[in-house]
């Protein structure tokens, strides 16, 4: 194995030691809130899934621009920003459910129509609006532009999510970490605990990143070698045709021969 | 390979030619993918803003504080509203169908009639948002919801450093 596959190999590792650890520091050693008991735990967990969708959609948004450079313009571009809000797509839909199943027993509800989580149900279906966008075919080169404008249109949403706590009025709490005044209310092992999720859940995102970017690459190759094997097959056939003027399955049999 | 097609027909053919007629596939199939592509885009941009004024038109003004609902309550009749405040300390009180209360926001003080459980959250002093509609003085709820802080506090501080009873 190559340099770099050692590194995905041990960032991987990393992800689930650090997930590991997240959950053992998040059940076991932490100890539970003064208002929530033991339902403070899935702080650990919902909001670094959260930001791990913010991050992949920040990374789509990115790499979209890259390939609408005409400078940057690369394919490669293009697989990244899909192979990110694919990841993207994953980590809002298991935002949804960890802040479903945290809503129930602190609200009393699994679901509630304030901003936070409409706009939040509406990112999750702007990606996968996005992701169907890249399915319609065509040339790379065309796709990959189509989809880049969706993706930096779809983005559109993510800072409204973000701040749509402070906006507006809403039943979800405000953030923890990244309020507007920046001082986070939580501290002590708690801290270090959701600090362990948010690395770990990103070290998550790199990885799966990585090697969904991989599997995209490899797919896009195995196109190419489908294409030129049978564009020869074709030319093959047609070369039997056309240089032979005794009848086609004669011709076909003798030049057959003679390319070899 | 349409425009092999076309290339050699227009050879062939007077200029003015119909090439849409002579080459109908191609241009066909064109207009059938850019059609497609509009309906996608279109049904998108309907979902878009379907959500937005059926969820976010709602989510905006997601509740009434106790303030508001209360100079607003000839307008809101008896019309079902999210109505927000504090658990007034002291007046708890439960009872077969559920439990009565009073919230408070800034100076303005509803008494709510809730029918149902509450979450196990509910206790004085913690902001709900209560589900339903004045009747007569107080306000007819039949869902409590808890609007909990993001503030995170270890209900024993010190657990850890009495564990081992040093020092």
């Amino acid at each position: 194995m190559n340099r770099s596959g050692v590194l995905v190999r041990l960032i991987g590792l990393l992800a689930i030691i650090g997930i590991v650890g997240t959950y053992w520091m998040g059940l076991v050693v932490t100890p539970p809130d003064v208002f929530q008991g033991n339902l403070v735990r899935l702080v650990y967990l919902h909001p670094p899934v959260a930001w791990v969708a913010y991050l992949a959609y920040g990374v789509t948004s990115l790499a979209s621009i890259a390939f609408l450079w005409k400078r940057t313009r690369n394919l490669k571009w293009d697989r990244l920003a899909a192979s990110s809000a694919e990841v993207g797509v994953l980590f809002t839909g298991l935002t949804l459910v960890t802040g479903s199943i945290w809503g129930r027993p602190t609200w009393g509800v699994w679901w509630t129509w304030d901003a936070r989580l409409t706009t939040t149900a509406l990112l999750f279906l702007l990606y996968l609006g996005y992701l169907a966008i890249r399915r319609i075919p065509g040339d790379r080169y065309k796709v990959g532009t189509r989809s880049a404008v969706a993706g930096l249109v779809a983005f559109i949403d993510v800072p409204i999510v973000h701040q749509s706590v402070v906006w507006w009025k809403t039943l979800h709490q405000g953030a923890t970490v990244l309020n507007p005044s920046l001082s986070p209310k939580i501290h002590g092992e708690m801290a270090w605990t959701l600090l362990l999720g948010f690395v770990s859940f990103t070290l998550l995102y790199v990885w799966f990143t990585i090697k969904r970017y991989q599997v995209a690459s490899m797919t896009d190759e195995l196109e190419d070698v489908e294409v030129d094997r049978m564009i020869r097959e074709r030319l093959e056939s047609d070369g039997g045709v056309l240089s032979g003027g005794a009848p086609r399955a004669e011709s076909n049999f003798v030049d057959g021969g003679s390319l070899k | 390979m349409n425009v092999i097609q076309g290339s050699d027909s227009g050879s062939m053919s007077a200029p003015g030619i119909d090439w849409k007629r002579l080459d109908p596939t191609g241009t066909k199939r064109r207009s059938n993918k850019s059609i497609k592509v509009v309906a996608i885009v279109l049904f998108f941009i309907a979902g878009f803003g379907f959500l937005l004024f059926k969820g976010l038109g709602n989510a905006l003004q997601y509740f009434y504080t106790a303030q508001q609902a209360v100079q607003m309550r000839a307008t809101l009749g008896s019309s079902t509203f999210r109505l927000e405040g504090v658990v007034v300390p002291g007046t708890i009180k439960t009872n077969a169908t559920g439990v009565d209360f009073s919230v408070r926001f800034a100076s303005a003080v509803v008494p709510v009639v809730e029918v149902g459980v509450p979450p196990q959250l509910f206790q004085p002093n913690v902001p709900v948002v209560v589900v339903g509609h004045f009747a007569g003085q107080v306000f007819q709820s039949d869902q409590i919801m808890i609007k909990h802080s993001s503030n995170y506090v270890a209900a024993h501080p010190n657990r850890i450093k009495n564990a081992g009873g040093g020092s």
